[in-house]
């Protein structure tokens, strides 16, 4: 089941494509979302807590989603957080760069709500597995 | 929902529109810098985003153009390919086709562009360049991570002879690195980081170096050039780092909301003046009143926080001028080339900021003084070398803002003009008599150029598809309250020097009276006033003139100006008041019959009234509640002073 409470980060440089997300994580039923414009922002967020999911474009300047998940993944405090990077089909090749470096899933740009709640549900899934 | 969605197209447009003005320059940058692949990455990243977006939203065309751009951009980026002028051409186009689309979008036109020929061109001239580059050697290429590698192991050979400081105290990122390292390859160009971040792990799968050691080693090593600046550019970049956290703290808002704001602290402004008025009153007449003490003393409170407050109102509709001047490069280029021309364009200040309005009308009249200047200033290649001159043109744009006014110059390197040559085209135009040229000043014949029908070819601009003479640029400059000034020097160049008031709302103004009327006048043209004698007023051919200090100063009645004759009930005084005027290098003074004080004045347009015949600019609510007309000195100006040529 899922926490529509659960605060969720949506990164992307263009503003327009955080709405995007932010929008279709709505209809999703999720409520609490915030944003951030880059790896660099949105790893200082993360670091204040709270956050239970990350919706990260891949590239962005300063710091991009890779680099990002790098960080995070080598803190201590937030290794476990699910990340989903959002990429280009063009980058698909990169997908298992991003595997490697521990990404939970990634979507292919454009996609629509459903798909965004298949891969979110996965992700979830697995990580309850994990747990079991 | 729809409405949501609405919402979201709308602002894809904007965040659109905004990252092709912001790369466009780039691309002239990147022509002239060559492969540069910071700048790449940024025109990448750009094209690749609004793809992106572009893809959720469903508009296909801009997905298509986009992508293969993109893919050159790509290839670029990869160093598969090199930067030519054609694909550099056909980069552009795309940009001008989704720039296309983006309109077709805003105004729902339903219009469908047909991209793909461009799209075609597009993947030709990709594949064209792909060919090009498997004919020529690859040395190019393999050279750059040699480069890179020697400079690694330079910086570790350092890193030996220096005692290392503890890397713990300070662990400087990877990023510093790759910072240095840059450096010491490129002292001057200042990078971003994603190109760090790509050049870092470069340095990193260079197993023998250890990247602290590299670090310390240049942080250490202040002897070198590179390293001092190597200690400089992280706090630049730990400065952009906090620059970019403050930019996510904008807000987008609608304008109108802004507006009404500002019209609302108009009004603040005036209530604040009547009450100003109304306390002084009290205070005069209950001085011993302790409630008139605390009543001054709410209001100039009040007085002062309304001051702050149209401060604060007024720098929300700033706006650095940078989004007018970012498409002058590009279009500098496209002018030049098609004049078969090398023009170059440099730009400072560009983070002036000026009021909402001037951003939306200077792009025109700049737009036409560059194109003036690379169509008829600039002289061809040969032409320059025989002068003595570089062969290729400058331009240069400067902005700053001095005092309350918003000073642009623009400048060229060109043949200058010749002011006999403009009289005589002046007079084969019939725009002039054979004895007004003759009488001309220099500074005066300057000025045909801005005389309606006096351009010599109607130029229908690319960017505004609308056919505009010179005499535009002087009218639209006006409309912002603002002039030009010309100066031009043979051989040398010609300068236009545009000065435009900070704000156009709220303005500082001197109060008058004349036939027992009030009116205000607007303070930044005004020099001085004067009490003079009625017996130092001259009249040299029907021309009352005035000599200050030395210099005749031609005089004007307002009564007069504003067509009530002159008046006759004062003429029994035998002083009067003058208001010396400057505008630009135009003076002049205006008499009236009393200076009643200077006051801040709200502007409130006035509708359904022909403001340039009537002198007027619009009227304001004053102090004591009354309404007053703000007098247009600008409009004045123009007139008398062709009053006194003809």
């Amino acid at each position: 089941m899922s926490d529509f409470k659960m605060k969720i980060l949506v990164v992307d440089d263009f503003s327009t494509m955080r709405r995007i997300v932010k929008n279709l994580l709505k209809q999703l039923g999720y409520e609490n979302i915030e944003e951030a414009e880059d790896g660099a922002q949105a790893y200082s967020k993360l670091k204040n807590g709270g956050y239970g999911f990350v919706v990260s474009d891949w590239n962005m300047p300063n710091m991009d989603g890779l680099d990002l998940l790098k960080k995070v993944r080598s803190d201590p405090e937030l290794k476990d957080l699910p990340i989903l990077m959002v990429t280009a089909e063009a980058e698909k090749e990169k997908v298992i760069t991003a595997i490697q470096a521990g990404v939970n899933n990634y979507i292919v740009k454009p996609f629509t709500g459903e798909v965004l709640k298949e891969k979110m549900d996965k992700i979830f899934e697995r990580l309850a597995a994990q747990k079991q | 929902m729809n409405d949501e969605m609405e919402e979201i197209i709308q602002e894809f447009i904007t965040e659109a529109e905004e990252s092709l003005d912001r790369i466009e320059p780039r691309f002239v940058e990147l022509e002239q810098k060559g492969q540069d692949t910071n700048l790449i990455n940024d025109i990448f990243r750009s094209m690749h985003t609004i793809k992106g977006a572009a893809g959720f939203l469903g508009f296909q065309l801009i997905v298509d153009v986009a992508h293969a751009a993109e893919n050159i951009m790509k290839k670029l980026r990869d160093n598969e390919i090199s930067l030519s002028k054609s694909l550099m051409d056909v980069i552009l186009e795309s940009i001008d086709m989704l720039r296309l689309l983006l309109i077709h979008i805003k105004e729902k036109d339903g219009v469908e562009e047909n991209v793909a020929p461009l799209v075609q061109e597009l993947g030709k001239a990709l594949k064209a360049a792909m060919s090009n580059l498997n004919n020529k050697e690859q040395a190019g290429i393999s050279v750059k991570p040699d480069i890179r590698a020697e400079q690694s192991s330079k910086a570790s050979k350092e890193s030996e002879s220096i005692s290392p400081e503890s890397a713990s105290e300070k662990p400087l990122n990877k990023v510093n690195v790759a910072e240095s390292a840059k450096v010491t390859e490129n002292a001057q160009e200042t990078s971003k980081s994603s190109q760090i971040t790509q050049i870092a792990e470069e340095l990193s799968q260079i197993p023998e170096i250890a990247k602290t050691t590299i670090n310390d080693s240049i942080k250490n090593s202040e002897s070198t050039q590179a390293a001092t600046d190597g200690e400089q550019k992280p706090n630049e970049m730990i400065q952009a780092a906090k620059d970019n956290v403050q930019k996510a703290q904008n807000l987008r808002v609608d304008v109108n909301r802004i507006d009404k704001v500002m019209d609302l602290a108009g009004e603040v402004v005036l209530v604040r003046n009547r009450l100003l008025n109304i306390s002084n009153y009290f205070d005069m007449k209950y001085t011993d009143d302790q409630m008139t003490e605390i009543l001054m003393e709410a209001v100039s409170f009040l007085d002062r926080i309304t001051s702050d407050m149209q401060i604060a109102v007024m720098k929300m509709r700033m706006q650095p001028i940078q989004k007018v001047l970012s498409k002058f490069p590009r279009l500098v280029r496209d002018i030049s080339a098609s004049v078969n021309k090398d023009v170059e364009l440099q730009i400072f200040g560009e983070g002036t900021e000026v009021d909402k309005t001037v951003i939306e009308h200077i792009g025109d009249p700049m737009t036409h003084i560059l194109r003036n200047s690379i169509d008829h200033a600039i002289e061809p290649a040969e032409e320059r070398i025989a002068k003595g001159k570089p062969s290729k043109g400058k331009i240069v744009i400067n902005t700053y803002q001095r005092g309350t006014q918003i000073v642009v110059e623009i400048t060229d390197d060109g043949k200058g003009m010749d002011l006999n040559k403009l009289k005589k085209k002046a007079i084969e135009k019939g725009l002039l008599t054979e004895e007004e040229a003759q009488k001309m000043s220099d500074k005066d014949a300057i000025d045909i150029i801005f005389m309606p029908g006096f351009s010599t070819k109607e130029v229908a601009t690319e960017l505004s598809g609308r056919g505009v003479g010179m005499d535009v640029v002087k009218t639209n400059i006006s409309l912002l309250n603002g002039y030009v000034e010309v100066s031009t020097e043979k051989d040398v160049g010609t300068t236009f020097k545009i000065s435009i008031p900070l704000t156009l709302a709220i303005i500082q103004a001197l109060m008058v009276e004349v036939n027992g009327v009030k009116y205000a006048i607007p303070l930044s043209p005004i020099e001085e006033t004067l009490k003079v004698s009625k017996k130092d007023i001259n009249n040299i051919t029907g021309q009352n003139v005035i000599v200050i200090r030395d210099n005749i100063c031609p005089l004007f009645d307002l009564s007069s100006i504003l067509g009530f004759g002159s008046n006759g009930n004062n003429d029994d005084l035998d002083f009067k008041y003058l208001i010396v005027i400057s505008m630009g290098d135009r003076r002049f003074c205006i008499a009236v019959d009393k200076l009643v004080g200077q006051e801040e004045v709200v502007i409130k347009t006035l509708n359904g009234m022909d403001t340039t015949s009537s002198f007027v600019l619009g009227a304001t609510i004053t102090g004591d509640g009354k309404v007053v007309f703000i007098l247009d000195v600008t409009g004045m100006s123009r007139n008398l002073m062709e009053l006194t040529r003809a």
